[in-house]
């Protein structure tokens, strides 16, 4: 398995997608730290770390400042190191905000906007956006050998690392047009038809009590001076996620349902043009015993019984996890690797496990 | 005490909210009339019901089955804007455009609390009516923001249609005998933060949780004393280990959901390859002993 985890790592950036519950931030880890103990400055972006796995890397539960993982005890190569940060995505979103706005006043008209605070709270879409813009903050800051990013859950597999597109295609929209921007995001005149589908929606805006308009378009030409470098950012982190120095893990559990969520996610990769590195199953269970031979007189047969009924529960539970994998199979592309990581048994606890857990990986 | 009209099945995803759903609606089916809403527009939890392949359907072995009823967030928003724009074509036109979808797309909820919006018309006709429903909702994240968008709402709308809408809602949520909260975790660690979480959130919303509900609890079979024993059967002993880490987990979050100070109800691991008909129907018989135990029958 070396050399295969070997050339994932070799890459400048790794990129873990997957539904969630499957292991993504703890996979994360362990390719930080297996990279790190090789030898390379690794910065690891977590979303939404387990308190148990912040508690393995000596985090701090409550800081989103990046942290040094002390590596002590790993024997890492020189020159190796691990920070790891979590992502808070408002405050992401507010930062570059004001890098962009061009004056002190803009600055406050946007963040103060009733769209504006929802949007970059409740939005998922914007947890997304700025998830790629850390990275690209992080890559272009240059720190580091390898940066692996855990991604939030996605319920729409790719809505993530099409986050730049979108937000891009709401701002160069007609509804940008339509809602009234000036200058340098109007792009052409403002036809009949949407004259009348703005009558529409100020009707809307009464009869719902909502009064929203006024809001969209003050957020709305709010943007208007940004446009131009939210624009450049974005294809910059579009051409950041396409480049060859960028893959793709999918990252998954051999259950019941998860190969329909793997396809989802091999789609949405293939059509984005990021390459898929590996897909990774979590949590395989290890092989199981033959069952006890009747005829062992040192074990006594209420304990016998047991040890069967016990057997058969994990067979059927095995049955269940062969078939997962086996239909995850038959969604891998060819010339994707396919990954087994063990199951440990327990919750990892500490550095070594994650360690563990990297040196235990082997193809499926 | 009755259980409310309408029960809202919520937990981390992966943690059998669907699986719950159904077993819990067909144990109602089998004492008097049930729907069970799936709020993905998938209908997830009503294919439980009528598993095709490899195994018995419940609808076969028994008639008494709820009724599917399958509902999602576009559906409602198209309705409402039918009813709030009365010709047809200019309706239509404002859903096509792109435009409208950025608006109720900043407009945060605004698709999760019509849903909820039409679970309220629900819950009145059930109560009307002498039924139950019972809603596979979806995972906490949005669980939570469909429970909590009606407050967010009536603060953007201080006047018009959505404001009373808003208060229709609040008064169903904090209606004990129509409205109540089924939080599901398994022994996983995370899932059982998320049902507490859950569980506070509900109480700053005044919302009744009407149980925690742990799935896949494991007994540990094996007492420490016969483990020792079995150390020359070493991957029995490793097998008979793994039994005892699944149940001390399972343990540890029973203690944990309990201090929510909200009833827990358990469901055993159901150690099978798939999941019939069979399995499904021994679900529904034990949360029948336990949930719906002071029902009175219909």
């Amino acid at each position: 398995m070396k050399p295969l985890l070997e050339s994932i790592l070799a890459r400048r950036l790794v990129i873990c997608v997957g539904p969630g519950g499957v292991g993504k931030t703890t996979s994360s880890a362990m390719f930080g730290l297996s990279a790190a103990g090789a030898g390379r400055a690794v910065d690891v972006m977590t979303i939404d770390p387990a308190p148990r796995l912040l508690d393995a890397l000596g985090l701090d539960t409550a800081s989103n400042a990046p942290q040094a993982v002390d590596l002590n005890g790993l024997a890492a190569r020189r020159g190796g190191r691990m920070r790891a940060m979590r992502l808070d995505p408002k405050h992401t979103f507010d930062r570059i905000v004001a890098s962009y706005a061009p004056s002190a006043v803009a600055r406050d008209a946007i963040l103060e906007n009733r769209i504006y605070r929802n949007l970059s709270a409740a939005l998922a879409g914007i947890a997304d956006y700025m998830a790629i813009e850390r990275l690209l903050e992080l890559h272009e800051q240059g720190g580091a050998d390898l940066i692996v990013l855990d991604t939030p859950p996605a319920a729409e597999a790719m809505e993530f690392l099409d986050a730049p597109r979108r937000l891009l295609e709401f701002l160069n929209s007609r509804a940008v047009t339509l809602l009234g921007a000036s200058g340098s995001m109007l792009r052409g005149g403002i036809s009949l038809v949407d004259l009348a589908a703005r009558a529409v929606l100020s009707a809307f805006d009464r009869v719902t009590g909502l009064h929203l308009l006024r809001d969209v378009q003050g957020f709305v030409r709010g943007f208007d001076g940004m446009y131009p470098g939210f624009a450049d950012r974005a294809a910059r982190a579009q051409a950041l996620l396409r480049d060859k120095s960028c893959i793709a893990i999918i990252v998954t559990t051999a259950e019941p349902g998860r190969s329909a969520q793997v396809r989802s996610f091999v789609d949405g990769l293939t059509a984005t043009g990021v390459a898929i590195g590996a897909v990774l199953v979590n949590r395989v269970s290890p092989a199981l015993p033959r069952p006890v031979g009747a005829r062992r007189s040192d074990v006594a047969s209420a304990i016998r019984r047991k040890l069967g009924a016990n057997l058969a529960d994990f067979r059927a539970l095995k049955r269940r996890e062969v078939g997962a994998l086996a239909a995850i199979r038959e969604i891998v592309p060819e010339g994707v690797p396919l990954i087994i990581a063990p199951d440990l048994g327990h919750e990892p606890r500490r550095l070594s496990d994650l360690i563990e857990i990297g040196r235990r990986l082997k193809p499926a | 005490m009755a259980l409310p009209r309408l029960i809202f099945v919520t937990g981390k995803g992966g943690t059998g909210k669907s699986t719950i759903a159904a077993a819990l609606a067909l144990a109602f089916a089998q004492r008097g009339r049930c729907l069970l809403a799936s709020l993905d527009g998938r209908a997830s939890a009503a294919q439980m019901l009528d598993f095709g392949q490899g195994g018995e359907s419940v609808a076969r072995r028994t008639s008494k089955v709820p009724e599917p009823l399958t509902l999602d967030r576009r559906t409602e928003l198209e309705a409402f804007i039918g009813r709030i724009v009365p010709m047809r074509a200019i309706a239509n036109r404002m859903l096509r455009s792109r435009t409208f979808g950025y608006v109720t797309a900043a407009v945060p909820g605004l698709e999760a609390f019509l849903l909820m919006e039409r679970m309220r018309t629900i819950a009145g006709d059930a109560a009307l009516n002498n039924y139950h429903v019972v809603a596979d909702a979806p995972a906490s994240g949005n669980a939570l923001e469909m429970l909590s968008v009606a407050g967010g709402v009536r603060g953007l709308a201080p006047l018009g249609v959505l404001n009373r809408i808003a208060n229709g809602v609040e008064a169903l949520l904090t209606d004990s005998r129509r409205f109540g909260v089924l939080v599901t975790a398994t022994p996983d660690e995370l899932s059982v933060l998320e049902a507490l979480d859950i569980a506070r959130r509900l109480d700053e919303l005044h919302i009744a949780p009407i149980a925690m509900l742990l799935n896949c609890a494991v007994d540990s079979m094996f007492e420490a004393s016969e483990l020792e024993a079995l150390r020359k059967l070493d991957g029995h002993h490793q097998l008979a280990v793994r039994r005892r880490e699944l149940a001390r987990r399972t343990d540890t979050a029973r203690r944990r959901l309990k201090s929510a100070g909200v009833d827990l109800i358990e469901l055993p691991m159901l150690f099978c390859a798939e999941l019939h008909g069979r399995e499904l129907s021994s679900l529904a018989r034990r949360l029948g002993d336990t949930l719906l135990a002071n029902e009175a029958a219909a």
